[in-house]
């Protein structure tokens, strides 16, 4: 018990670190950047003596050094500044956009993870067989396209042709369904592997031997045993994809028009809306980092084996 | 859970690496080199150049010119295979130039890292857990998007996440040969540590390096076309396949071809590059750490 | 076996959680069964709700504070000023002093009567907040002679100072700069209030039942944002929505076979406009200027990319815009183009840089560039992310700017008045006649008079080619049959104050 505390202590403190260098990394990009923001901010109906003043309302004339330090501060109380764009502070706004992103990216993982699973369990049931081999071109097919190409395919069939689905956009649950698809497609494919190779090895176990010998059917055999084996690493593996995943939801935000973080960030990188970019980025790298030490947590506290491990 | 994830690659590819079959991917990589290498001779294509009477035709159509377009042409009148002839081309080349980059950093970075282990070893950790903090594909749009538009951005803003994976697995490699006897041997007869580097250290990175290559090779292809996609980074002028599909986005309904066809040429390409890494890395026993 | 157990019971909790879970953030959608809500899409979003801040000049915004807020005058529906809180207003002795006589009886929609003070208030928060509206009035000063009566007083003599204010709306006075909390549930004297507001997504109104004029015959209005356009066409068909504008060209045919869509395009303001930058050493000459417009055949180029939402210009600035003169046409010749080129010294061997911002415009640029290189001219399309490109136009770091510009106040005196003089530099283009023309054209109270000054310096402008003016863009508006007594607007600011729902 003591040496979990102390392995989540390590990650934490690697994690405020990791922050840290996190923020620095965005604040060089940011001020590396062409383009003054407070003369998009203004339009180019605005002349060079409000450009002027704009700046040294922003902070932006002061020296670099000076500049950071009191970002860095900002940080620390979460206050990004002012969105230009939005004419409010950029943190509202992402956490105004967060809720859509968390639909998008759990129901991603919901899909994932069911179909996945249930992949992973009839072609590791029987490895080398045509069912094994034809779920093995699956996922490599399911990893290898595109994800923005695959959102705009399934617009094409299931909007445009079969009129099934809405094309984009938000408000019912059916808006949900293609951009949630796309995005698990990626994710489907290393659950159904990581499943299948569990599923696999599990077979060969001896307790699933016994258990066949005592009689219990093919299905309760897989269902009760091998399934429940490949369950530690599925869970750890959700933990570890979701960097990936929110990545890809950028993508796919912005094929389906999704208002979430994804599209309000390349919005704002395309405006130079420092403020919002600053925020999601880093609301978005403090996510994945919190949800990497959740699923390490996770795995020691399920797996037995790694319990005494960390413990010796 | 490295181990969980190697096995149903050895395991799926070993039917792969039997046989005809497993030609196909070289054979088919090759098709794309090929046509990124003399494509571009055999067919002309000028980007500036919009046919307008030519735009929206289907595939197959007669252009103005009694030429066909055997896939079509877009809003502007221009002709889809070219585009997909150029962008493969646009794709290879980024591609090759990020992983170059990547694998240049990432293995004098490694072999450093893990040889000289300590406090060098331990900056690399942070560093890549900095780096990794980000979703590579969130980095490379910030970086990409704020600076003007170019193909060197494109390469740095890639590069920016993709050595680090280089870096890891050759610092694998570092760490376990270091404690090897032919290593100290060398250690001890005084030959100096550069040298030791260059030829008992890196030589045995190179199989897991080439194997990490050829799958880090797909990933920057899919991430390049992600940013086309968007819009960000490359400039107008060049010919991309993200570009082209995004550009087909809003005639999905009237010209379905315009961002169909070059999907399925990007998709093509990935699955063969994917196999043929897995075939590889089964061969060489390193997996790429994912992120 | 314990351990797994957990883990089943764990996981399986958490995907059943997963599964169950749906989107929460949806906008109002679908149409309203009572058929008293009217749900409208157009082409901008509806980012903040403050017509005095930093998005005060967008589209977005002057949509949303049309309907919530009122202003002095407002633009009618053929570009005449028409009074909206005040019943009549005019100029002193010169035109640099503005008198409004304000309508008696207006309440705010918290029932708290409007007084000069607002107005007067309001004029001041937007000066402070310094925004892109503030701009049209540097040192203007506003005062209340009188409870229904404000006085606005310019440095120098403004003729246009009616048409300015239709950009500028009266909040109630206790409303400071930086009040952010009064956006989230504004109060204004508009036709409808604000149920709820969320940014770039769904702006919902209800009928303003205290407004001067009457409430409007719509109970209910949401106005949202859908940036994804075969998501919006979809959305007007499946009757998700009731208006859509901004619909462009290729989708129209789409539309048009579509039952019960009425489809209609009206000539907005806008013009498509691009400048040479005459301080380019390449582009001094007003002959190479003038050769570089008729090497482009844009004839064509608008046939076939804007059949129906684009007609070839003829003046600077649209019709209905104050100080529109019709010019002579500039034909398509290449031959002579190239002629003229070579007779002029054009260097062939150094490149144009031609820079826009918004991706909906590349075709067409694409095209302008096809045509340049067809005489020889060779172009770089520079597409340029709107940071970027605002710095650099106001640099003249560009050879060639495409930008449509459009004329909101209806005036030209915003228009050429503004970015014509040799002070603006806008385009790198100085001339004292035409300096002197514009000055008396912005003095001049007389419409009549204006309007045949600025037609003179429009002819210099275009005679010299100081840019070329390809294009009047014509805005496409669509709406279901159950929509009565909708006017499309040429800015893409449609009133729905007189909207009906048939069966309401």
């Amino acid at each position: 018990m003591v040496a979990v505390t102390r392995m989540v202590v390590r990650r934490l403190l690697i994690g405020v670190f990791v922050m840290w260098g996190a923020a620095s990394v965005i604040f060089v990009i940011v001020r590396a950047a062409p383009g003054d923001p407070a003369a998009v901010f203004l339009g180019p109906d605005a002349d060079k003596e409000q450009i002027a003043r704009l700046t040294a309302a922003l902070g932006l004339d002061k020296p670099l050094f000076e500049q950071y330090v009191r970002y860095l501060g900002d940080v620390l109380r979460l206050d990004f500044g002012e969105s230009y764009r939005l004419g409010r502070p950029a943190m509202e706004a992402v956490f105004e956009r967060l809720p859509a992103t968390i639909d998008l990216t759990l129901t991603a993982t919901a899909v994932a993870v069911a179909v996945g699973l249930a992949l992973g369990l009839v072609a590791g049931s029987r490895p080398g067989g045509a069912v094994d081999r034809v779920v093995s071109a699956v996922t490599i097919a399911l990893q290898s396209f595109p994800t923005f190409w695959v959102g705009i395919m399934l617009v094409l069939t299931f909007a445009l042709g079969l009129r099934l689905l809405p094309s984009a956009g938000v408000g019912t649950p059916a808006h949900l369904v293609l951009p949630a698809v796309t995005l698990a497609f990626p994710f489907t494919a290393i659950v159904a592997r990581l499943t299948r190779s569990s599923v696999a090895e599990a077979m060969r176990e001896p307790y699933v031997q016994t258990a066949r010998s005592k009689g219990l059917s093919e299905r309760q055999v897989l269902l009760g045993h091998a399934l429940r084996n490949s369950l530690i690493p599925v869970v750890t593996i959700v933990g570890l994809q979701m960097g990936a995943l929110m990545g890809g939801a950028v993508i796919v935000e912005n094929v389906f028009a999704w208002p979430g973080l994804g599209s309000l960030v390349v919005d704002a990188v395309a405006n130079r809306d420092y403020a919002v970019v600053q925020a999601v980025t880093l609301l978005i790298a403090g996510v994945v980092m919190v949800l990497n030490i959740v699923a390490d947590v996770l795995y020691v506290r399920l797996d037995p084996r790694i319990r005494t491990e960390v413990a010796s | 859970m490295s181990q969980a994830a190697v096995l149903p690659q050895q395991v799926a590819t070993r039917r792969w690496r039997s046989g005809a079959l497993a030609r196909v991917p070289y054979a088919v990589i090759a098709l794309y080199v090929l046509v990124a290498l003399i494509g571009p001779l055999v067919i002309d294509y000028d980007p500036v150049r919009t046919p307008l009477p030519d735009r929206l035709l289907a595939p197959g159509s007669r252009i103005a010119s009694g030429e066909i377009a055997w896939l079509g042409t877009d809003a502007l009148g221009r002709d889809i295979l070219a585009q997909i002839v150029y962008g493969a081309r646009t794709s290879l080349g980024i591609g090759l130039a990020t992983v170059l980059v990547a694998c240049v950093v990432g293995v004098t970075i490694g072999v450093v890292a893990g040889y000289s282990r300590g406090r060098l070893d331990a900056v690399l950790a942070r560093i890549t857990d900095v780096l990794q903090a980000f979703p590579a594909i969130l980095l490379a749009i910030v970086i990409a998007g704020v600076f003007a538009r170019s193909v060197p951005v494109v390469v740095l803003s890639l590069s920016v996440t993709a050595w680090i994976s280089f870096a890891r697995v050759t610092r694998g490699v570092a760490l376990s040969l270091r404690e090897r006897a032919w290593v100290d041997a060398a250690r001890v007869m005084g030959v100096p540590v550069r040298s030791i580097i260059v030829r008992h250290v890196v030589p045995f990175t190179v199989g897991p390096v080439v194997a990490l290559a050829t799958l880090e090779f797909a990933l920057v292809v899919l991430a390049e076309a992600g940013l086309s996609f968007l819009g960000i980074g490359l400039p107008t002028g060049a010919v991309s396949w993200g570009q082209t599909i995004a550009n087909g986005q809003q005639y999905l309904e009237t010209a379905w071809w315009i961002s169909t066809l070059p999907g399925i040429a990007l998709s093509l390409l990935i699955i063969n590059i994917g196999i043929l890494g897995d075939q590889l890395t089964a061969r060489h026993g390193q997996r790429r750490p994912r992120s | 076996m314990t351990g797994f157990c957990k883990t089943t019971a764990i996981v399986a909790a958490a995907v059943l959680l997963l599964a169950g879970c749906s989107t929460t953030s949806g906008g109002g959608g679908g149409g309203d069964p009572a058929g008293e809500k009217l749900t409208a899409a157009g082409t901008y979003p509806i980012e903040s709700l403050d017509p005095h801040g930093a998005q005060g000049a967008s589209t977005g915004t002057q949509l949303a504070a049309q309907a919530i807020f009122s202003r002095l005058v407002r633009p009618g529906a053929d570009g005449k000023v028409v009074g909206d809180l005040a019943e009549t207003w005019e100029p002193g002795a010169t035109a640099a002093e503005w008198t409004f006589h304000l309508r008696n009886g207006v309440t705010f929609s918290d029932g708290k009567p409007l007084a000069a003070a607002d107005v007067v208030a309001s004029f001041e928060r937007m000066m402070t907040l310094d925004g892109p509206n503030a701009a049209n009035f540097p040192d203007y000063k506003m005062t209340a002679p009188a409870d229904t009566e404000v006085k606005l007083t310019a440095p120098a003599p403004d003729a246009s100072i009616p048409r300015k204010l239709g950009l500028f709306y009266v909040l109630p006075r206790t409303v400071t700069a930086q009040d952010t909390a009064f956006f989230e549930r504004p109060v204004g004297s508009g036709p409808f209030a604000v149920d709820r507001f969320a940014p770039g997504e769904v702006l919902a109104l209800s009928a303003n039942a205290k407004h001067w004029g009457g409430p409007p015959q719509l109970g209910h209005l949401d106005i949202r944002t859908i940036p994804d356009l075969s998501a919006r066409l979809t959305a007007l068909r499946t009757g998700e929505l009731d208006v859509l504008w901004g619909i462009p060209d290729d989708q129209l045919p789409t539309l048009n076979g579509s039952d019960g869509l009425t489809v209609k395009t009206v000539p907005s303001t806008a013009v498509f406009t691009m400048w040479f930058n005459s301080s380019t050493p390449g582009l001094k000459k007003p002959e190479v200027r003038r050769a570089l417009w008729q090497g482009v055949g844009f004839d064509t180029i608008i046939k076939q990319l804007y059949p129906q939402t684009g007609a070839l210009a003829d003046g600077l600035v649209a019709p209905a815009v104050l100080g529109y003169a019709k010019q002579s046409p500039v034909a398509h010749d290449p031959a002579a183009a190239k002629a003229a080129l070579e007779a002029a010294g054009f260097d062939f061997g150094k490149k144009l840089r031609l820079q826009f911002s918004d991706a909906e415009f590349r075709p067409f640029v694409q095209a302008v560039a096809s045509d340049l290189a067809e005489i020889g001219v060779k172009v770089d399309v520079l597409e340029k992310e709107k940071a970027v490109f605002t710095e650099d136009l106001l640099a003249l770091n560009w050879d060639v700017n495409f930008q449509q510009l459009a004329t909101p106040t209806y005036d030209a005196a915003s228009n050429l008045g503004r970015l014509y003089t040799c002070a603006a530099g806008r385009t790198g283009y100085c001339d004292k006649d035409l300096d002197k023309l514009l000055a008396e054209a912005g003095a001049s109270t007389d419409e009549a008079e204006r309007a045949d000054l600025y037609g003179q310096a429009g002819k210099i402008i275009w005679d010299d080619a100081v840019g070329m003016y390809p294009m009047t863009v014509q805005l496409a508006y669509s709406w279901r049959a159950r929509v009565t007594g909708f006017t499309p607007d040429p800015s893409g600011l449609p009133d729905f104050s007189r909207v009906r729902l048939a069966g309401a």
